[in-house]
C-alpha cells in the first residue's frame, strides 16, 4: 500500500513539476545567424484562405535564402489553440493576431516581440499600425485593414426608383432611404426589406464609438451610444430590417440576406467583397448589380467626396513569438515588413483582401472580375478614417463582453436603451475598470 | 444494505490488506486519473489565488480573486441563473428519463427503435439542435408562437429572445435532450431488479402503483442516487447548449457559471479570477453530492 | 398507468393490458403505439430538418420562413464531402479512438469501482468523492495546463493524448460503483467463505451480474468519444490523426459557414452512432437481470 501511494505521489509531483516548468523552457535553439532560415508562420483554413501562402510564396520569392512554412489552426478556434501552444512553448515563430480584442492578452502574457524598429521604417501608409502599440512600443504589424462601407443593391434601388446613395449620407438619409425601400419594394411586389442589420454589437456600437467626437470606451460613459440605438430600434420596429430576435433565431447569415437580394442595403467590412464575389460567381449568390458607399456619417461635416467619411474597423496584424531562435529574429522582422509594404500589399489585393496600405492598390482591386465601377464605390474602399472597433487596453474585452449585454438587451426590447446604457456603465464602473 | 454479522466478520480482516486489495483495484483507473487529471484541477486551487495569466506568470495575491468575485455582480447574476436552471432542469429530466425508461423496458414491437429515437436528441449534433428549437421559438415567424396565436394567445413569448421566457426556454430543450441519456441508466438500473420481487407483490395482490412504490423506486435507488449526482453536476456545469441557444442572452438573463468562466478566462485573460470562480463551482458542486450522499446513506441505513 | 408502472422487464404487452375486452385492449395499444409514433416524430424534428438541410444548397437552409421541404433536392453536399475530404481516414481515426477509450474506460471503471463498492479500507469514502467532485470542475478551466502536462509527456497530438484524456475518467467509476452497490454483499461474502479471491469475485460473480451496467457505460463512453470535439480540437493537429468530428468542422470552417454543409456532415457522424446504439440497446431487453439472493 505504501509503495502504491508512494508511485502514485511521484507520479503527481513529477506531473505538477513538468506543468509549472512548461512555461519558462521552449526557446529551441541558438542556431546562427547565417545560412538558410526556416520560419514557421500561422494560419487558418490554408486550403480556402489563401493569403498565407501568397506572402510565404512572396516573401520567398524577394528572400531566396528563407522559406516560410505554414502550420495550419482551426479558424474559429484559433485563438484557444494558440494560446495552448504557447503555453506549451509550441507555438509557431510568427503568429497572426486574427483580432484586436486577443491582442492584449499575448501582449501582457509577454508573448509578442517588440517589433517598434519594423513600424518606424514602415511609415504613417500603414492604416492601423497604430492599434498594436502598448506604451511607446509596437508589438504587431498590420497587414490587413478592413473598414465598414455600405454595400448596396443597384437593381433593387432601381426597382423602388429610390436614389442610389451618393456619399453625401448621413444616418437620417439611411433611415429614411431604408423605410422608403421597404414600402416601395413592397408596392412592387419584392419581399426585400430596405436594410439588414447583422446581429452583432458592431452594427451599432462600431459606428457610434468611431463618429462621435469624445466618445471613449475605456472611459466608462456609454451616452454616445443613444442616438444609434434609438435610430436601430426605429428600423426594427418600422419593418424596415429584420429584428434582432428574428435574426438569431433563424440564423440568418449577411452573407445569404445580401447575396439573395433579400434587403436593399447592408453595413459590412471590406472583407465581404471577396466573399460576394466568390458566391456570385458559384451561384451561392444571386446575380445583381451591386456598389458601395461610405457608410453613413453622423453629420454632414465629414460627407461628400471631398471631406474624409469616418468609419471603423479593426486591422488584422502579425506577431513574432519571442521564443523564436535568436538567429531568426532578423529574418522574422524582414517578412513582417514585406507583409504590410507595398510588395505584400500588391499581392494581397490580388486575391481580393484589403491590405493595411489600400490607397496603393485600389486598381488592382477594381480591376478583379464582378466588381463595381462606379466612382462612389471606389472612393468608399479607398478613402476613409478608419477607427478601431477594440482600442487596445487592459479593459476591452471586459467592456465589450459588457457592451455586448447590453446590444442583446436593447435590441431584443428587453430594457429600455437610457435603462440598458446605465447598467451597463455601472457594471463597467465595478466590474471592469476597477482592476 | 449490510447487515450486522457480516460487518463484523469484515472488520476481523486485517486492514492493511483491505487497504492492498482495495488499491490494487483502483490503481489502473487511479494512475492515469491523478496524473491527468488530478494534478492540473489541483494546480487551480493554486492558480486561483493568483493573477495567472496562462503563459506561466502567476503572481501570488492571496484573496484578492475571491474578494472580487463578492462585489463581482456578474458573477451573483451567473451563480443565480445557474441555479434556476438547475432547480428545474433536474427534476424535470429525472421524471422525462424515468418515465421513458418504464415506457421503454418492456417488449414492445419495435422497441429498439423507439429506444434509439429518445437517445437520438443526445446523439444529434448540438449546433443542429439549438436551430431547429431556436427557429421553433422564433418569435415572429416560429410554429410555437404561431399555434399559441392560432388558439388566442394574442401576445405570445418572445422564448430566446426575451429576457424572462429565455431560461425557460433552455431549460425546456435541456431536458428534452438528456432525457435519452438518462433514460438509459435508469434501464441499466431496471435490470438489477430481481423480478421475483415483482411477483411476490403481485402473489401479495398488490397494485401496479403500489408495486412501482414497494419494487422499482427502491431497486432503482442506488440508479437514482447516480443520475441525481451527475444531473446536478451536469447542470452546475451546462455550458455548450446556452453557448449555441442564446449564447448568455439577451441581456445576461441565460449568462451561466461556466460560461462567465470562459468569458473571464480566455475572452478577458484572467485566468486567475477564472480559476476562482472554477472553485467556488467545485465547491458548490461538492457540497450538494455530499449532501446528497449522506441523504442517500440515511436512506439506505 | 398500469402499462407505465409496471417496469417488470419482458414484460409481454398484452399481459400490460391484461383484464380488459380484448377489443379495447386492442384500441388503447393501437394508440399507445399512435402516441410513441407521434412522440417519436417530435423528438426527430431536430433530425429531419439536419438531414433536408443537407439536401439544400447553403443560401437556402436559413429563410424566412421557414422551409421544411428543399425547392429540389441537391445531392452534392454528400458527394464534395467524400470527394473534397479525407472521410475514411477520420472515421478509422475516430473509430480506433472510441474504441480503445471504451475498452480502457469499461475496464480500469469497473475494475477500481469493485475497489469503491466492495472492499472496506480507510480513506475508501474521502478519495471517491473527490473522484466524483472532479467532474464538477469545467475543463475549460484546466484545459491548458492539462495540455502543457501533455505536452511535456510528448503526448500532444498523437491519438495517445485523447486516449489517456478520455479513459481514465471517474464517470465510469461512479457508474459501476452505483450499480455494484444494487448487488448484495452477502453474494459477494459468499463468494469469499468459498475461498474466491476478491479478483476472482469480481471477474466471476459480479461481471456476469453487471451486464446492463457495463453495456450502458460502453454505449455512453463511445458516444461520447465519438461526439467528442474540443479534446481533439486542442491536441490533434496533425490531419492524418484527425477525428470525424475535427475533421468535418474544419472542412466546414474552410468553407466558411456552408450551413448546408455542416448539416451533411453531422447527418454523417450521426448515423454511425445510431447504428452501434441500435445494435447494443438489446442488452437492455435480455434481462440479465440478478437472481438476487439465492447466490
Amino acid at each position: 500500500m505504501k509503495r502504491s501511494i508512494a508511485v502514485v505521489l511521484g507520479a503527481a509531483a513529477t506531473a505538477i513539476s513538468l506543468v509549472l516548468a512548461g512555461c519558462g523552457s521552449g526557446s529551441d535553439s541558438s542556431d546562427s545567424s547565417s545560412g538558410p532560415v526556416t520560419l514557421t508562420l500561422a494560419g487558418w483554413s490554408l486550403s480556402t484562405t489563401p493569403e498565407f501562402k501568397t506572402l510565404a510564396d512572396g516573401f520567398h520569392a524577394a528572400h531566396p535564402d528563407v522559406t516560410v512554412q505554414l502550420k495550419e489552426y482551426d479558424a474559429t478556434n484559433y485563438d484557444t489553440q494558440m494560446i495552448a501552444d504557447l503555453a506549451a512553448g509550441k507555438a509557431p515563430d510568427i503568429y497572426v493576431q486574427k483580432n484586436l480584442k486577443n491582442f492584449y492578452t499575448y501582449q501582457h502574457g509577454k508573448q509578442l516581440l517588440d517589433v517598434s524598429d519594423v513600424a518606424k521604417g514602415l511609415g504613417d501608409k500603414v492604416g492601423g499600425l497604430s492599434d498594436y502599440q502598448l506604451g511607446g512600443k509596437t508589438y504587431a504589424i498590420p497587414y490587413r485593414q478592413d473598414s465598414w462601407v455600405l454595400f448596396y443593391n443597384k437593381d433593387l434601388f432601381g426597382k423602388a426608383g429610390v436614389a442610389v446613395p451618393d456619399g453625401s449620407w448621413t444616418w437620417d438619409d439611411y433611415v429614411s432611404a431604408a423605410k422608403q425601400l421597404t414600402a416601395r419594394l413592397k408596392v412592387a411586389g419584392s419581399k426585400a426589406l430596405g436594410d439588414y442589420q447583422h446581429t452583432w454589437q458592431s452594427t451599432v456600437q462600431g459606428f457610434a464609438l468611431a463618429q462621435t467626437s469624445g466618445a471613449d470606451l475605456t472611459s466608462g460613459n456609454f451616452s454616445y451610444l443613444k442616438p444609434f440605438y434609438t435610430r436601430a430600434l426605429d428600423l426594427q420596429s418600422s419593418g424596415a430590417q429584420v429584428s434582432l430576435g428574428d435574426a438569431t433565431t433563424n440564423s440568418l447569415t449577411y452573407q445569404a440576406e445580401f447575396g439573395k437580394q433579400q434587403a436593399a442595403m447592408m453595413l459590412m467590412g471590406t472583407w465581404y467583397i471577396a466573399t460576394l464575389l466568390a458566391q456570385q460567381s458559384s451561384g451561392d449568390a444571386d446575380q445583381f448589380q451591386w456598389g458601395m458607399a461610405p457608410a453613413p456619417q453622423s453629420d454632414k461635416s465629414t460627407t461628400g467626396t471631398s471631406a474624409t467619411p469616418v468609419t471603423f474597423g479593426d486591422p488584422t496584424g502579425l506577431g513574432i513569438n519571442p521564443k523564436l531562435g535568436k538567429g531568426k529574429v532578423a529574418a522574422a522582422k524582414q517578412f513582417l515588413a514585406y507583409a504590410a509594404g507595398e510588395d505584400g500589399a500588391k499581392a494581397l489585393a490580388g486575391i481580393g483582401i484589403t491590405p493595411a496600405d489600400s490607397a496603393a492598390v485600389t486598381d488592382t482591386f477594381f480591376a478583379l472580375k464582378g466588381m463595381p465601377t462606379d466612382d462612389v464605390s471606389k472612393f468608399a474602399f479607398a478613402k476613409h478614417d478608419t477607427k478601431p472597433e477594440n482600442p487596445v487596453s487592459q479593459y476591452t474585452a471586459g467592456l465589450q463582453n459588457v457592451l455586448n449585454d447590453l446590444h442583446t438587451a436593447v435590441m431584443s426590447g428587453s430594457k429600455p436603451v437610457d435603462a440598458a446604457i446605465s447598467e451597463a456603465q455601472s457594471r463597467a464602473k465595478n466590474e471592469v475598470l476597477n482592476k | 444494505m449490510t447487515s450486522m454479522p457480516v460487518a463484523r466478520r469484515r472488520r476481523s480482516r486485517p486492514v492493511w490488506r483491505n487497504t492492498v486489495v482495495g488499491w490494487s483495484f483502483l490503481l489502473p483507473n487511479f494512475i492515469g486519473f491523478a496524473v491527468l487529471t488530478l494534478v492540473p484541477v489541483v494546480l487551480l486551487f493554486y492558480y486561483a489565488f493568483t493573477s495567472w495569466d496562462v503563459f506561466g506568470g502567476a503572481e501570488w495575491t492571496g484573496l484578492a480573486n475571491f474578494r472580487q468575485l463578492l462585489h463581482d455582480h456578474s458573477f451573483w447574476t451567473a451563480l443565480s441563473n445557474t441555479v434556476y436552471y438547475t432547480l428545474f432542469h433536474i427534476p424535470l429530466t429525472l421524471a422525462a428519463s424515468l418515465v421513458l425508461a418504464l415506457l421503454l423496458n418492456r417488449k414492445l414491437r419495435a422497441v429498439a427503435f423507439f429506444r434509439t429515437v429518445a437517445f437520438f436528441p443526445y446523439i444529434t449534433s448540438i449546433v443542429a439542435l439549438a436551430q431547429v428549437w431556436n427557429m421553433l421559438f422564433s418569435p415572429g415567424y416560429g410554429p410555437i408562437n404561431e399555434i399559441l396565436r392560432a388558439v388566442g394567445v394574442h401576445h405570445p413569448p418572445g422564448w430566446t429572445t426575451s429576457a424572462d421566457w429565455s431560461m425557460p426556454a433552455v431549460i425546456l430543450v435541456g431536458t428534452w435532450r438528456e432525457m435519452g441519456y438518462y433514460m438509459l441508466l435508469f434501464l441499466a438500473g431496471l435490470q438489477a431488479i430481481p423480478t421475483q420481487l415483482y411477483e411476490a407483490a403481485r402473489v401479495d395482490g398488490a397494485t401496479a402503483w403500489q408495486r412501482f412504490r414497494a419494487v422499482t423506486l427502491p431497486g432503482l435507488r442506488p440508479t437514482t442516487f447516480f443520475v441525481t449526482v451527475m444531473l446536478t453536476i451536469g447542470s452546475f456545469k451546462v455550458f455548450d447548449l446556452i453557448l449555441v441557444m442564446t449564447n448568455g442572452g439577451p441581456g445576461q438573463s441565460t449568462l451561466v457559471l461556466s460560461q462567465f468562466i470562459y468569458q473571464k478566462g480566455f475572452v478577458e485573460n484572467q485566468f486567475g479570477y477564472a480559476s476562482a470562480v472554477s472553485i467556488v463551482l467545485f465547491v458548490v458542486c461538492l457540497l450538494v453530492t455530499v449532501a446528497q450522499f449522506s441523504v442517500n446513506r440515511r436512506r439506505n441505513a | 398507468m398500469d402499462t407505465l408502472l409496471d417496469a417488470r422487464p419482458g414484460a409481454p404487452t398484452a399481459a400490460a393490458f391484461r383484464g380488459r375486452p380484448g377489443r379495447r385492449g386492442r384500441a388503447v395499444r393501437v394508440l399507445g403505439y399512435l402516441a410513441l409514433v407521434v412522440a417519436s416524430a417530435a423528438v426527430l424534428l431536430p433530425f429531419y430538418w439536419m438531414v433536408m438541410s443537407s439536401l439544400k444548397t447553403n443560401n437556402d437552409v436559413f429563410t424566412l420562413p421557414v422551409k421544411w421541404v428543399p425547392d429540389s433536392v441537391v445531392w452534392h453536399n454528400y458527394v464534395d464531402i467524400w470527394r473534397k475530404s479525407d472521410m475514411t481516414t477520420w472515421l478509422r481515426n475516430t473509430l480506433t479512438l472510441s474504441v480503445a477509450v471504451t475498452v480502457l474506460q469499461v475496464f480500469t471503471g469497473s475494475f477500481a469501482a469493485y475497489g469503491f463498492a466492495k472492499v472496506r479500507f480507510p480513506g475508501r469514502d474521502v478519495l471517491f468523492l473527490a473522484y466524483v467532485a472532479t467532474i464538477a470542475v469545467p475543463w475549460q478551466s484546466y484545459m491548458i495546463p492539462q495540455f502543457i502536462l501533455m505536452s511535456k509527456l510528448k503526448l500532444s497530438d498523437t491519438l495517445w493524448s485523447i486516449i489517456a484524456l478520455q479513459a481514465f475518467g471517474a464517470f465510469g467509476v461512479f457508474l459501476m460503483k452505483q450499480f455494484y452497490e444494487s448487488i448484495p454483499d452477502e453474494l459477494v461474502q459468499a463468494a469469499r467463505i468459498d475461498g474466491m479471491s476478491e479478483y476472482g469475485i469480481y471477474r466471476r460473480v459480479i461481471l456476469p451480474l453487471s451486464v446492463p451496467a457495463l453495456a450502458s457505460l460502453t454505449l455512453l463512453t463511445f458516444v461520447n468519444t465519438w461526439n467528442d470535439y474540443l479534446g481533439p480540437l486542442l491536441y490533434l493537429r496533425s490531419h492524418s490523426i484527425w477525428t470525424v468530428q475535427i475533421g468535418l468542422k474544419s472542412f466546414i470552417s474552410t468553407y466558411n459557414a456552408e450551413y448546408a454543409l455542416i448539416m451533411t456532415g453531422s447527418v454523417l457522424s450521426v448515423l454511425p452512432v445510431a447504428v452501434i446504439f441500435l445494435l447494443g440497446q438489446r442488452y437492455f431487453v435480455e434481462g440479465i437481470a440478478t437472481t438476487g439472493l439465492k447466490g
